[in-house]
């Protein structure tokens, strides 16, 4: 709040170290994990005397040579590889349907519209996890017969299972950005006798792009993030259920583990430092509705 | 229907219909397939077998029975009540005091703040579990037991999610309250920057301190916002189990005293052992009813209908 301030920040200070200490056990339990994936041993102190470099870990995680699978080599690009087209495809199908659905929430005006956005709150405030026992049931009743495709068809199902639980927020964070759009642009397009497809595809589109990034971006952490659903419907091994799989390592392979987990945090720090504006926005676009 | 309002309609079939089908088949069906499992005599997911077998309201009356006699399934509801309860405490003012704080220091060090407290959310959950795992351990690799053995405030590792109850609650209280806290931090710092900071240079210039505008200025025009994080926590501290489930699953803490209602669906419909699906849809159901109606009181609480105005220059 620069520009209320008028007098010098005596306080300032002691508000910061404030929340810094509220902090201590985030920034604590992240950077050890972290500093743990380049040590010989768990770094569990505060005097790092438990630290010794080493790349061992990592050399280890990429090499799959992993002590609790008994010599068995794991592929962790392929495993990473799974988890990337979960969170891909999440991604895909939640920007998607959400970009079309919040311009006609946004846009046109139609008998049920009140009625579809109130729905649309309350499946996101509802439980929709809570739902997973039916969400499986059709899994089983559509899983195909023919078995080459059984781990294809549980990529699938996973993804959009997984997307539809974040369709009702990503439909009403798009419809906040298409709101944000003048009127003026696309009566120019209606005008010159463009449908509202036409016009929603060549001009509003391209006037949201932001909206859309943030969207995409969000989704994508959201499948990137997931244990539940995969656990549950994909055949194949992803970051979360090979970490939840070989937690029960000996200590001596700790290290292990939380390279793993630092590979698997990966994506969330880059976003962090490349596209803070939009995660901060994006939140608050959201929930303003 | 003429030209114009079937090309409207056209044009609507194409917005909508990807979303509605989505709607339908991820939340519709599975809710009456939901309902459906409930009544019958589902386990181990032998579809073929039990699909058809009904068994009238028999699973709710097991829960009920549960309920009054079983000591697990008690401690389930208890630590349900005291999870949410303490958990949404922490959440709305935990939000409301890191929103107040990052309001009142400079913009850089504050976002750097906020988005520190957004990384909870958006970290995977297996390392977000995986974090708290080593930090809690049982033994003196755990960082907790660590610290306070070199401090020499305790000579044994003390395992502390074992400890029941609240050795276990305050550690589930306290993964899923560093979660849930963001959200209101979000909430209720858009709130402040939409106060006409005229409001707030008035009362700095007759001399209020930080404390006194937060009280009677700030914090008075943020009702709305307070009861919607309070309603919307509540909603989804209720169904929440994705940040306990691989503490519970991972032995950090007691199983009875650290699993929810929402994780007891889970773990019974799809845990190790014996699974039993119609006993699990039949919480659910439970669970779903709390959840609508506390839905739809919500959005009757909070008057959201009238945030929707309709669009204008509509034609």
């Amino acid at each position: 709040m620069k520009d209320v301030e008028t007098r010098p920040r005596r306080y300032e200070w002691i508000v910061i170290l404030a929340i810094l200490l509220a902090s201590l056990p985030l920034i604590l339990g992240f950077s050890l994990l972290m500093l743990s994936s380049f040590s010989r041993e768990m770094v569990t102190n505060l005097d790092l005397s438990s630290f010794h470099f080493t790349l061992e870990n990592w050399i280890n995680v990429f090499q799959g040579k992993l002590a609790t699978t008994g010599g068995i080599r794991t592929n962790i690009l392929k495993i990473t590889f799974n988890t990337l087209v979960v969170a891909l495809g999440v991604s895909g199908v939640v920007t998607f349907i959400s970009a079309l659905a919040g311009y006609s929430l946004s846009r046109i005006d139609f008998r049920g519209r009140k009625h579809m956005m109130v729905l649309l709150l309350i499946l996101h405030a509802f439980p929709g996890v809570a739902l997973i026992v039916g969400v499986y049931l059709l899994y089983r009743l559509t899983f195909p017969q023919n078995p080459d495709v059984i781990r294809l068809y549980s990529f699938f199902y996973v993804i959009l299972a997984r997307a539809a639980l974040e369709i009702p927020m990503s439909v009403w964070l798009m419809k906040g950005f298409f709101d944000t759009i003048p009127w003026e642009f696309e009566w120019s397009g209606i005008i010159d006798g463009a449908s509202r497809i036409k016009v929603w595809w060549k001009i509003m589109l391209p006037l949201i792009k932001p909206g859309i990034l943030a969207v995409a971006l969000f989704a994508f952490l959201a499948g990137w993030q997931d244990i539940i659903y995969v656990r549950t419907f994909l055949i194949d091994q992803t970051l979360a259920t090979f970490i939840e799989a070989n937690i029960e390592a000996e200590y001596s392979h700790m290290p292990l583990i939380a390279a793993a987990g630092t590979l698997y945090l990966l994506p969330t720090i880059i976003f962090f430092l490349t596209a803070q504006q939009i995660l901060l926005q994006g939140y608050s676009g959201g929930i303003k509705g | 229907m003429n030209k114009t309002s079937r090309e409207k309609f056209a044009a609507l079939s194409f917005f909508l219909s990807p979303m509605i089908l989505m709607v339908v088949l991820f939340y519709l069906v599975p809710l009456f397939m939901t309902i459906y499992i409930s009544f019958t005599r589902m386990r181990n997911w032998n579809v073929e077998k039990y699909i058809t077998e009904f068994v009238g309201v028999y699973n709710y009356q097991r829960l009920f029975y549960m309920f009054q006699h079983d000591p697990t399934f008690k401690a389930v509801i208890l630590t349900t009540v005291v999870f949410v309860g303490i958990t949404l405490i922490i959440n709305v003012f935990g939000g409301l005091a890191l929103a107040l704080a990052t309001f009142f220091i400079s913009e850089k060090p504050a976002s750097t703040f906020r988005l520190l407290w957004l990384l909870p959310r958006m970290s995977p959950i297996a390392v977000y579990s995986l974090v708290w795992y080593y930090f809690f351990h049982g033994s003196e690799i755990g960082t907790l037991n660590s610290i306070l053995m070199k401090l020499g405030i305790i000579s044994q590792p003390i395992p502390w999610g074992q400890i029941v109850p609240w050795g276990a609650w305050s550690i589930i209280i306290f993964v899923n309250g560093l979660v849930g806290v963001s959200f209101g931090m979000i909430v209720f710092t858009s709130a402040l920057n939409q106060i006409p900071k005229e409001l707030v240079i008035a009362a700095r210039v007759d001399g209020a301190s930080a404390w006194e505008i937060s009280r009677k200025i700030l914090i008075p025009l943020m009702k709305w916002h307070f009861l919607y994080v309070l309603t919307w926590q509540f909603l989804s501290l209720l169904t929440t189990y994705p940040h306990i489930f691989l503490l519970v699953q991972w032995d950090l803490v007691n199983r009875d005293y650290g699993t929810t209602l929402a994780l007891y669906v889970f773990n019974t419909a799809f845990g190790r052992g014996e699974q039993d699906q119609g006993l699990a849809a039949a919480a659910a159901v439970i669970l779903s009813i709390m959840g609508i109606i506390g839905g739809y009181v919500t959005l009757k609480v909070l008057q959201f209908e009238k945030m929707m105005k309709r669009p204008r220059g509509d034609f």
